[in-house]
């Protein structure tokens, strides 16, 4: 197990090493650079600018800079904050995105299989009905038209929580609803159809007839053999959740990570779009080594063999 | 059997198969249907609630809202089919394979998929939209390569657990070769998921053309999408709830109508899935 | 087993509910009487005032940092940090006296020598700042900044002692007391810069001259501002300011609304609940939306076809679309701006723009190529370029695409190879229509038309230099009908306009064209 977690950690390396180069290439072949303004700059400002942040240089140049950068573990200056680095910039934003994240994570959890078990262990009642036409409902409309929604009746009608900003715990739960809803509706489902395929299984008669009860077959038996996708789905929404949606984010006026995506794209910014790509990329390969590893516990059969 | 005993078995199917090829229907035949061009302004009708002449209203250019959702079908539609296929074919086949093969090559695998998953999908958009356009080809070859991936890794998921079970040795065993057994033993037994994984890319290469849309990405004027639609209701919810009700329950009870039709489909495509009522 | 499952989840939800009841309810915010809450848009990309380029620095930087001059109710100059100043017969060097009791916010003086530091920094090449050409007409200035000179002290600007500025043009501009008023322009201290490096605008830092200093900097969050103790004027009457930063629109009506703010812009979609209300102004700002041509792309190389298209729009559907009393503008210099002048434009005029269709091989539209018109995306400019395909089509018969671009793309288009047929903005710098009118000069680096015009530019140019009312006058009137009504390289839309509520405690606000909000002489007057 130990090997096996070096072994793929070890491999995360090359992998960052792709990312970096993979963006570095898209964000230059992109065009647009993040000097360009609607009020255009005379020439030789021009230049002074580029030879600040080194964009005269070739782009193989540029690229050498930047990985001699990276391995010191800077990021460098945002190229639109001007004067503020980007390692600052996500210190500052990243916990608020991952505080609101892990917040999601956890309702979407709890709503997602909880509503799935209920659904799978009442098959074609109404509560499997209810629950799936609420599942339904949640990815079959766009969150910021939810998001709106909720403040609207939550925040504008009934004066229960705050429309926006972040100014203590109160301010975290329409956000974080907002973001649950769609991956609790997916998991709900996957839950659900992943559960009814375990419960029908042989194995599982063998377990009732056994004359455990409905609960220990239900979350000892079955809950663990239908969660594999469940757990496959959960990897990279955690990540994806943790480093900040912009949408919420822009919606609830919410200072986390997750604007930068958009914003730093759509700047130019480079050294930002390199810094919180890497810092995804990073989470994204730790929940997938998570998440293998937790096959391998909950099936130490699904180890994977040579062929 | 009878009729209705026919009908009362498979409702779903048939209910939610109906909607889906109404839906279809309507979009394809829009230019006929649709009791305006949806392109055609009208100034002085600005952001109406629904009437006689406008039964779903007007938007911000005196546009009739009917119209308009009829032609957005066809965008909407058509993207979410393209995209869910495209990620569907694509991701099976590569998960399929990555989870069989299982070792370095898997592992190999897997790691481009991290690639792609690690990679800014913006960026990615940004380029393909750049280069190719925003019409449905751009949009739906953006959105299927940043979404392939997931089907890629839950297929790859469910094949590696498969692989363990007994007949699947038992046909090893008796030397049959390997693409029989994933295409006899294994493949069948991911329909399932491999079904509802369908149901839901469709939905969400909608939802996520909507997104792009409100970031500014979307399909380009003055054609529209539901998402489309959507996005240009949603900052008035409050002062004009019509711009945005009737796309988002367009959209909403055809989401439905997919998840329904899947959920028939695979309790009908596997005998052994029925969910029984304990 | 489900029956325990199902009353187990209603207790805790009934359990959750009650707490989260109790725990959000709140009684409405109580006034504090001190506080003023107002949102910026963005995140201000920088404070330090030789390198901000945007208005959103610009709102902070205006309460935070005074120039030599400032504005007064009619955009004229007055007096700010300089209290008066004297200028050579021959227009080109001015000598601006400081007051004695200007003071930073730890309480030094404001000298002569900061305004020197400021302005070389601004110039000096390393220093990379994108405003730097706002003070080209200093002698010397374009040569250092380009690197042609190498000396600072070639530039004409030199502290003659603690309280004496003088500046040396290299053409006399009657209008520089405005462009002293720009951030840009502002004093700067060299200790602190020199102490701190690229940092020296953070909150413990930062030191400034007007009549706030900067208390917290949340960055992408919040900023707040509370008063400086050192300035000379009278102390302003809120105790703090607290700017949100909020990206939408709707959420920052939405928390003024629910009592978050004091003030807050009304996006299109609210214009019609708040119009009738007293909270409710609104007031033109000197920013003007336009269509440009490219004039050596065809069709658009025969001024016959630039001129039909510009008739065949009528601007009055624009504020019906926008909805935020948005003022038709056949015109290019916007009201408000000195030397205004409302009847200068080609009109509606569809027949006559069939006319002249006609008359350049086109009648009706027939055979007419099909042209793109691009523009970047924003739901307002995708609605004005429907609205204008659409009015083409209805009044001339011609097909015209439509593309939008992304902001870094479509900037990157402007510059190599302009469209056809373009969108864009201009926001007034300072409120002289030089900064409006220099634009269209042939060389000027924001002239996308690739039109050019030796009598354009020499009316410019003169008029730049001469301090008679009557011949400046003159001299943009026909500048402008070259620019609009001859030559048609650009057809102006619309001016664009503010539209602000405000609570009705706030007292002392003035709403400005130039967006410039001051907060020292506000004061918030309890119920």
């Amino acid at each position: 197990m130990i090997g096996y977690t070096l072994k793929r950690l070890a491999w995360g390396i090359p992998v960052l090493w792709l990312v970096a180069t993979a963006t570095f290439v898209l964000m230059h072949v992109i065009p647009g650079g993040p000097f360009d303004q609607e009020k255009s700059l005379p020439p030789e400002i021009r230049a002074n600018v580029d030879s600040k942040y080194h964009l005269d240089r070739p782009v193989l140049t540029q690229y050498v800079f930047y990985l001699g950068d990276l391995l010191r573990g800077d990021f460098g200056p945002s190229y639109k904050y001007l004067g503020r680095n980007v390692n600052d910039m996500i210190r500052e934003t990243f916990p608020v995105s991952m505080q609101l994240g892990l917040w999601a994570v956890l309702i979407s959890i709890l709503l997602g299989v909880g509503a799935g078990i209920l659904a799978a262990a009442r098959p074609l009642s109404w509560m499997d009905h209810a629950a799936m036409f609420l599942a339904t409902a949640g990815i079959s409309v766009p969150s910021f038209v939810i998001g709106t929604f909720l403040i609207l009746i939550f925040s504008y009608r009934l004066h229960l929580f705050p429309a926006a900003l972040w100014e203590g715990w109160r301010y975290s739960v329409l956000p974080a609803v907002t973001l649950a809803l769609l991956p609790a509706a997916y998991i709900a489902r996957l839950t659900r159809s992943s559960m009814l395929e375990v419960l029908n299984k042989d194995f599982i008669r063998t377990v009732r007839a056994k004359g455990f009860g409905e609960r220990r077959v239900l979350f000892k038996h079955a809950l663990k053999n239908s969660i594999t996708p469940v757990v496959s789905f959960l990897g990279p929404l955690t990540a994806t959740l943790v480093t900040g949606s912009f949408v919420v984010e822009f919606i609830f006026s919410v200072p986390g990570m997750g604007r930068y995506f958009i914003t730093a794209v759509t700047n130019r910014d480079y050294p930002l779009i390199m810094g919180v790509t890497l810092i995804y990329a990073v989470l994204i390969v730790a929940a997938n080594i998570v998440v293998d590893l937790v096959y391998i516990w909950l099936d130490p059969r699904m180890r994977i063999r040579d062929h | 059997m009878t009729v209705q005993r026919f009908i009362r078995s498979h409702s779903r199917i048939l209910i939610s198969g109906g909607f889906i090829l109404l839906i279809g229907v309507a979009a394809l035949a829009a230019p006929w249907l649709a009791p305006y061009p949806y392109d055609q302004q009208d100034t002085h009708s600005i952001l109406q609630g629904p009437s006689p002449q406008h039964w779903m209203g007007t938007d911000r250019l005196g546009r009739d809202l009917f119209s308009r959702l009829l032609f957005g079908a066809r965008m909407s539609m058509a993207v979410g089919v393209f995209t869910a296929l495209f990620a569907v074919m694509f991701g099976t086949v590569y998960g399929a394979a990555s989870g069989y093969v299982g070792g370095r090559t898997d592992n190999l695998l897997m790691r481009f998929v991290d690639l792609v998953y690690a990679l800014p999908d913006l960026l990615l958009i940004i380029l393909i939209t750049v280069t190719i356009g925003r019409g449905v080809l751009g949009i739906f070859l953006a959105l299927s390569l940043v979404s392939w991936v997931t089907v890629a890794r839950i297929i790859r998921g469910e094949v590696l657990r498969l692989r363990e079970f007994s007949y699947v040795e038992a046909a090893r065993a008796v030397g049959a070769p390997h693409h029989r057994i994933l295409l006899v033993h294994i493949l069948p037994n991911t329909l399932g998921v491999l079904i509802v994984t369908l149901t839901f890319r469709i939905p969400a290469a909608i939802l996520a053309e909507s997104t792009l849309s409100f970031i500014g990405l979307g399909i380009a004027p003055p054609f529209a999408s539901w998402g489309s639609m959507a996005n240009e209701g949603w900052s008035a919810m409050k002062y004009y709830p019509h711009l945005i009700l009737f796309p988002s329950l367009v959209l909403f009870l055809t989401m439905v109508a997919f998840n329904v039709l899947g959920d028939a489909l695979r309790d009908a495509l596997d005998p052994e899935r029925r969910p029984r009522a304990a | 087993m489900e029956r325990r499952i199902i009353t187990g989840t209603v207790i805790v939800g009934l359990v959750l509910a009650v707490v989260f009841v109790r725990a959000g309810a709140r009684a409405p915010r109580a006034l504090d009487g001190s506080t003023f809450r107002m949102t910026l848009s963005n995140e201000p990309p920088t404070l330090d005032w030789n390198l901000a380029t945007d208005s959103v620095s610009f709102d902070v930087l205006i309460n935070l940092m005074e120039g030599l001059t400032e504005y007064d109710e009619h955009l004229r100059p007055r007096p700010a940090v300089a209290r008066s100043w004297d200028v050579s017969p021959d227009g080109r060097t001015y000598l601006f006296h400081l007051r004695e009791d200007a003071r930073w916010s730890d309480g030094e003086p404001v000298t002569a020598g900061d305004f020197e530091y400021s302005w070389k920094r601004l110039l000096n090449p390393k220093t990379a700042a994108e405003y730097a050409y706002f003070l080209y007409d200093i002698e010397g200035a374009e040569d250092y900044n380009t690197g042609k000179a190498d000396r600072p002290d070639s530039v004409g600007v030199r502290a003659l002692d603690k309280r004496t500025l003088e500046v040396r043009l290299r053409k006399p501009i009657v209008f520089f007391p405005s462009i002293t008023t720009f951030m840009v322009t502002f004093p700067m201290r060299r200790d602190i810069v020199e102490k701190f490096g690229e940092r020296w605008t953070e909150p413990g830092r930062i030191v400034t001259d007007g009549p706030f200093m900067l208390g917290e900097w949340r960055h992408e969050y919040k900023l707040t501002l509370s008063p400086n103790p050192y300035y000379y004027g009278p102390e302003p009457a809120l105790r703090k300011v607290t700017l949100f930063v909020v990206n939408e629109t709707t959420t920052a009506l939405t928390l003024y609304e629910t009592g978050d703010l004091e003030m807050a812009t009304v996006p299109p979609e609210a214009m019609a609940t708040y119009r009738g209300r007293s909270e409710y102004v609104t007031a033109p700002i000197l920013r003007g939306y336009y269509y440009g041509f490219n004039v050596q792309k065809a069709p658009f190389t025969d001024p016959r076809i630039r001129r039909a298209f510009s008739m065949a729009i009528d601007r009055t559907e624009f504020p019906a679309i926008l909805k935020r009393g948005e003022i038709p503008a056949t015109f290019w210099v916007p009201p408000g701006m000195p030397y205004h002048n409302p009847a200068i434009g080609l009109p509606f005029d569809p027949e006559a723009a069939r006319r002249l269709l006609a008359g350049a091989g086109f009648p009706d539209g027939r055979g007419f190529p099909t042209v793109t018109a691009v523009f970047n995306t924003s739901p307002e400019n995708s609605l004005i370029a429907e609205n204008l395909q659409a009015q083409w089509k209805r009044n001339l018969g011609v097909e015209v695409r439509l593309d939008n671009q992304e902001w870094k793309v479509y900037l990157k288009q402007l510059q190599t190879d302009p469209p056809p047929l373009f969108r864009l903005g201009w926001g007034a710098d300072y409120p002289d229509p030089d900064n409006f009118m220099n634009l269209f000069t042939s060389t000027s680096g924001n002239n996308r038309t690739r039109w050019r015009n030796d009598r354009y530019d020499e009316l410019i140019r003169s008029a730049s230099a001469d301090s008679d009312p009557v011949h400046r006058q003159k001299a943009y009137d026909e500048a402008q009908r070259i620019l609009l009504e001859t030559d048609a390289a650009i057809m102006p839309l619309f001016v664009a306009t503010q539209n602000w509520v405000i609570k009705p405690y706030v007292r002392g606000l003035r709403i400005n064209p130039l967006e410039l909000l001051e907060l020292k002489d506000v004061r918030l007057e309890k119920p």
